[in-house]
């Protein structure tokens, strides 16, 4: 069950910033957070609700960038008009995330703070090349997704840092997602995109520690072989080291040639 | 079918607990709490195998709102165990743990989050043992003894009478083995010497399993001078109360147990679980304690047997089965609990619907520091059946005979006895197997990695035939039914209300029916098993003649008519000259007020339709389409056929979706569950990595056939439904793999890492 703590629930960013410290932490959909309190791993004396702070869940779209507000649940996402004109494939990664429950409640911003190895976010975002807008007191920092996720369950945010929002550049990068998911997770997951530059980028998730990012001038210089040969897979319930290596090399060519088809 | 013979049976009439269970309004067990309630929370072990060397509470009960802390210390003048075969289970662990996760002691406290916070106070002092982790340690010469004493064994005759053979008396060697069966006749030895062929499928690997049901393990104690009310979610609310009764020393009629809807069952919730922690709880400390357990606690507290079996038949060369040898060992966890029938019907279920001149069974079940194991929705069944369907399919290749048309030549015909002296088969698996085939091959996709497999059992099924109904005829014709079969989901109350309307010729929504309180209802020994739409099912038809007889005899009396001239009639009785009288009109004339009821009671026991065991054959036959993922070992499952050989379908729908919902849960077993041991204790006891079917698991085409030969004893020919599509579903599912892939599954569930390792002839990854 879960254990005692208070719960604020400010009305604009500028509260939240003000209450957040280690041991009083920002929460919205708890998807992650909730179950992680309940197992008793994180212990927090208070809970900063942002499910009141309408700035948190906007969606916008700039000449630059695609933004979405941190507290846009995966369901907001994809049912978000700029998102399904602008990226598609992000529409299509995020009416799969998790389960229907997740995605109803789950955000976005929780899901990349929350930095679970196998998340699909992690490797699309990455793949997207977006970056992530982190607030506090002492000012904002604008970070890429290989400074931000620093580990299994590690970014680099501070604990008086709130993520703000996501930015996404325009025009996204278009190609493909694949996973192979048994349980509530994947086992892996690989986004292959063609960028608005014309470089061909792959990134592997869920099977790694941090996504893998691998990128070509043309889809002929993705060395599937040489990606499984970087991967490190540990051994557990989903599946062994060995079965893990295969199937990234198999996905990443089903990413590729869904990509080169010209997929989403 | 011409005219309908019946009014109200045999249609598919809306469930009576739809629209409460859809609105959320339906009260569960976990719903309920009295005024002043406790709430408890259970210390666990941490260790598969130790002595408790000391429990130190102090902490725990000086924590604001801490009542009590109950520890095996405190209960140790009462009865501390309980188990309705062998009564080997600690209420709390006393002397030794035998595995990780076994209740240590009861925090009882003011709300549950004090309760929790000082069970993590509880300092347990452990002295660690050499633990047995798997059947193969815990047969090993010389291995550590789970249980170092030997309780005496229910001499209860409705225990062995559902094993096919007697059991050896028990054997008071120390050893692991909870419970050893054989079964067997004919010279197996001589027809596997002189046979065309003989086909082995040697250690066939089905896993542990979870019987997920929405509802976990929880119950409401109140504990008052002499007086004990259980409110809990209990399959056999009877039974538990025998267990209860004997822990405190009560008559049973002071010991009350109270079932509502229950959240969902699949036999995990047979038998005593919970009842008795809540009520030390409440003896301790005078007050109702709740006890509400999460999914690990329950995954922790009930389990489904894991087996190993190897099997070995013998043929002919026109593929005529001369004999078939089978063994099988259960690891059945730390303690006994219905493990012992379990492996009994094991045995009798391995060898299929099939004519074997020779058989030899043996069966184990094996005490291990694991969970305990206990029933599972088709007890024994889909472990067998496993191995047996998976050899059939081999044997047919290597015969170049089609697999049906093996099965076909092989397969016990109506009236035939699977098990001598048992009753004979009470239905036409030939005809239905025509059906099932036909199904799966009109929609084939031939498609490459595509294929096929089918597979039946029959289970000697119902258990032991004590049941009862009662029904109260009303001043206004109206009817209350009171039964002690419990309504856990399958639709035993809408049957029910059919079957009494039917039989007193009321409409549908006149009848109520009152389940599962044993201070109020009827006398129902279990509700497992398939057993309900039958036995109680015949009560209740009992009940109703007795109700319409006493309302003839009644109506003799008030209107001077002699008893011979009166006739039965829709909702009352016709007297001489047609003339109709309602119940309703009896009783008042009788009582000489308005005001009065008739009760009718239905009684059935081993005697009569019910005298041969088992009381019905159910029967398993489903089929299913798969097509494999060459690259990734991935299964895609696309049809999905069963037929229902039921008799007669009281409520058809019901039929279809209980029969959806076993070979749904069998998938389960066959591709995704599995609980995985990793030292102590369990790796995944939770159901995000406890992987159960979900909604996109289920096949595009889905065929339930129901078929009515009128062939069961029970109301209208009914016979039961419920366990027999699970039963066959791992077998039918690892035969299309083996269909698709070319090789034969060792091993369930087939995730795809499995699939991939079995194309690749890879070595298996445990």
């Amino acid at each position: 069950m879960l254990p005692e703590f208070t719960l604020s629930r400010p009305a604009d960013i500028d509260e939240v910033l003000r209450e957040l410290n280690a041991d009083v932490v920002p929460y919205a959909g708890g998807t992650e957070l909730l179950l992680a309190m309940k197992m008793g791993l994180l212990v927090p004396s208070g809970l900063v609700d942002l499910k009141r702070i309408p700035a948190l869940r906007e969606i916008s779209a700039s000449e630059s960038a695609i933004v979405i507000g941190a507290g846009a649940t995966h369901d907001e996402v994809a049912r978000h008009e700029l998102i399904q004109a602008h990226a598609p494939l992000l529409v299509q990664v995020e009416q799969n995330v998790g389960n229907a429950r997740v995605r109803s409640q789950g955000t976005i911003g929780g899901n990349l703070c929350f930095a679970e190895p196998r998340s699909d976010l992690l490797a699309l975002l990455a793949a997207f090349d977006a970056t992530v807008l982190l607030r506090s007191v002492r000012g904002d920092r604008t970070l890429a997704m290989a400074e931000f996720v620093l580990g299994p369950y590690w970014t680099d945010r501070a604990e008086d840092e709130l993520l703000v929002s996501v930015a996404i550049p325009r025009p996204c990068p278009t190609g493909a997602y694949v996973k192979l998911q048994v349980t509530e997770r994947p086992t892996v997951g690989v986004a292959a995109v063609r960028t608005a530059a014309g470089r061909c980028r792959v990134v592997v998730g869920s099977v790694t520690e941090v996504p893998l990012v691998v990128a070509g001038a043309s889809w002929d210089d993705i060395d599937a072989d040489g990606i499984v040969a970087q991967v490190e897979p540990v051994s557990d319930i989903a599946g062994s080291a060995e079965y893990k290596k295969h199937i990234t090399g198999v996905y990443v060519r089903r990413a590729v040639a869904l990509a080169r088809d010209g997929a989403v | 079918m011409t005219e309908r013979e019946h009014g109200v049976v045999g249609r598919s009439v809306q469930r009576r607990d739809l629209l409460e269970k859809v609105t959320g309004a339906a009260v569960y067990a976990v719903d309920v709490e009295p005024s002043g309630t406790l709430h408890a929370k259970v210390v666990r072990s941490s260790y598969a195998h130790a002595q408790l060397v000391r429990i130190d509470a102090e902490a725990a009960l000086a924590m604001p709102g801490v009542v009590a802390v109950v520890t095996a210390e405190d209960i140790k003048d009462l009865f501390p165990r309980f188990g309705h075969i062998v009564a080997d289970h600690y209420i709390l662990a006393t002397g030794k743990v035998r595995y990780y996760g076994e209740p240590v002691a009861l925090v009882v406290a003011e709300t549950l989050a004090a309760a929790s916070d000082a069970a993590a106070q509880v300092e347990v002092h452990y002295s660690e043992l050499p633990a047995v982790m798997s059947a193969a340690d815990a047969l090993a010469p010389s291995a550590p003894l789970v249980h170092d004493e030997a309780f005496v064994v229910s001499p209860d005759e409705s225990f062995t009478a559902m094993a096919a053979t007697p059991t050896a008396d028990e054997v008071l060697e120390r050893d692991n083995v909870a419970h050893e069966v054989t079964l067997g006749w004919g010279d197996v030895d001589a027809a596997l010497a002189s046979a065309h062929l003989v086909v082995s499928n040697e250690g066939m690997k089905f896993p542990m399993l979870y019987a997920y049901a929405m509802e976990p393990y929880n119950a409401v104690a109140t504990y008052t001078d002499h007086q004990l009310d259980v409110i809990s979610t209990a399959q056999h609310p009877f039974m538990v109360r025998t267990d209860l009764a004997r822990i405190f020393d009560l008559p049973l009629s002071r010991v009350r147990v109270q079932v509502p809807y229950l959240g969902g069952g699949y036999g995990s919730k047979s038998y005593t679980k919970v009842e008795p922690l809540a009520a030390v709880g409440s003896w301790a400390t005078g007050r109702p304690v709740k006890l509400v357990l999460d999914v690990e606690e329950a995954i922790y507290t009930t389990r489904a047997d894991s087996a190993e079996v190897n099997v070995r038949t013998a043929f002919d060369a026109d593929g005529t089965i001369l004999a078939r040898d089978i063994e099988m060992i259960l690891d059945s966890g730390a303690y006994a609990d219905n493990s012992p029938l379990v492996v009994a019907k094991a045995a009798n279920r391995s060898f299929g619907p099939y004519r074997v001149p020779n058989l030899r069974v043996r069966g184990r079940s094996v005490y291990t520091n694991t969970s305990p194991a206990s029933s599972y929705r088709g007890f024994g069944a889909p472990q067998g059946s496993f191995a047996g369907e998976i050899n059939l399919d081999k044997a047919a290749d290597l015969l170049g005979i089609d697999s049906a048309e093996l099965r076909r030549r092989n397969l016990v015909g109506p009236g035939e006895e699977i098990l001598p002296g048992k009753r004979g088969l009470d239905a036409d698996l030939r005809a239905d197997l025509e059906l099932l085939v036909g199904s799966l091959r009109r929609d084939a996709s031939n498609a490459q990695s595509s294929g096929i497999g089918y597979a039946l059992t029959a289970s000697d099924a119902g258990a032991f035939p004590v049941s009862t109904a009662h029904v109260r005829l009303q001043t206004d014709g109206s009817v209350v039914v009171l039964s002690g079969s419990t309504e856990m989901g399958q639709g035993s109350r809408s049957a029910l209300a059919q079957i009494a309307a039917e039989e007193l010729g009321v409409e549908l929504i006149a009848v109520s029916v009152s389940q599962s309180d044993t201070a109020t209802v009827a006398y129902e020994r279990t509700t497992g098993a398939s057993r309900t739409t039958t036995l109680t099912g015949l009560a209740l038809q009992r009940a109703c003649a007795d109700a319409r007889a006493k309302a003839a005899d009644m109506a003799a009396e008030v209107f001077g008519w002699p008893v011979e001239t009166i006739q039965p009639a829709p909702g009352g009785v016709l007297g001489p000259e047609e003339k109709f009288v309602g119940f309703g009109e009896v009783i008042m004339r009788w009582f000489g007020a308005a005001a009065g009821e008739i009760t009718g009671v239905g009684l059935v026991r081993r005697d009569g339709a019910t005298q041969k065991m088992p009381p019905f054959w159910e029967c398993g036959i489903v089929g299913v389409e798969v097509s494999v993922e060459p690259d990734t070992g991935q299964v895609d499952v696309r049809q999905l056929v069963t037929v229902a050989d039921v008799g007669f379908a009281i409520n058809p729908h019901a039929v279809e979706g209980q029969d959806l919902g076993a070979a749904t849960q069998g998938l389960g077993a066959a591709l995704f569950e599995e609980l995985v041991y990793e030292g102590p204790q369990l790796v995944n006891p939770n159901v995000v990595d406890y992987r159960v079917p979900r909604m996109r698991d289920v096949p595009a085409k889905i065929d339930t056939i129901i078929v009515e030969r009128r062939d069961g004893i029970g109301p209208y020919g009914a016979k039961g439904a419920g366990e027999g599509a699970l039963n066959p579903m791992t077998a039918a599912v690892a035969i299309a793999v083996g269909r698709a892939t070319g090789k034969w599954p060792t091993r369930v569930p087939l995730t795809p890492e499995r699939v991939w390792r079995l194309l690749n002839d890879l070595p298996d990854d445990s």
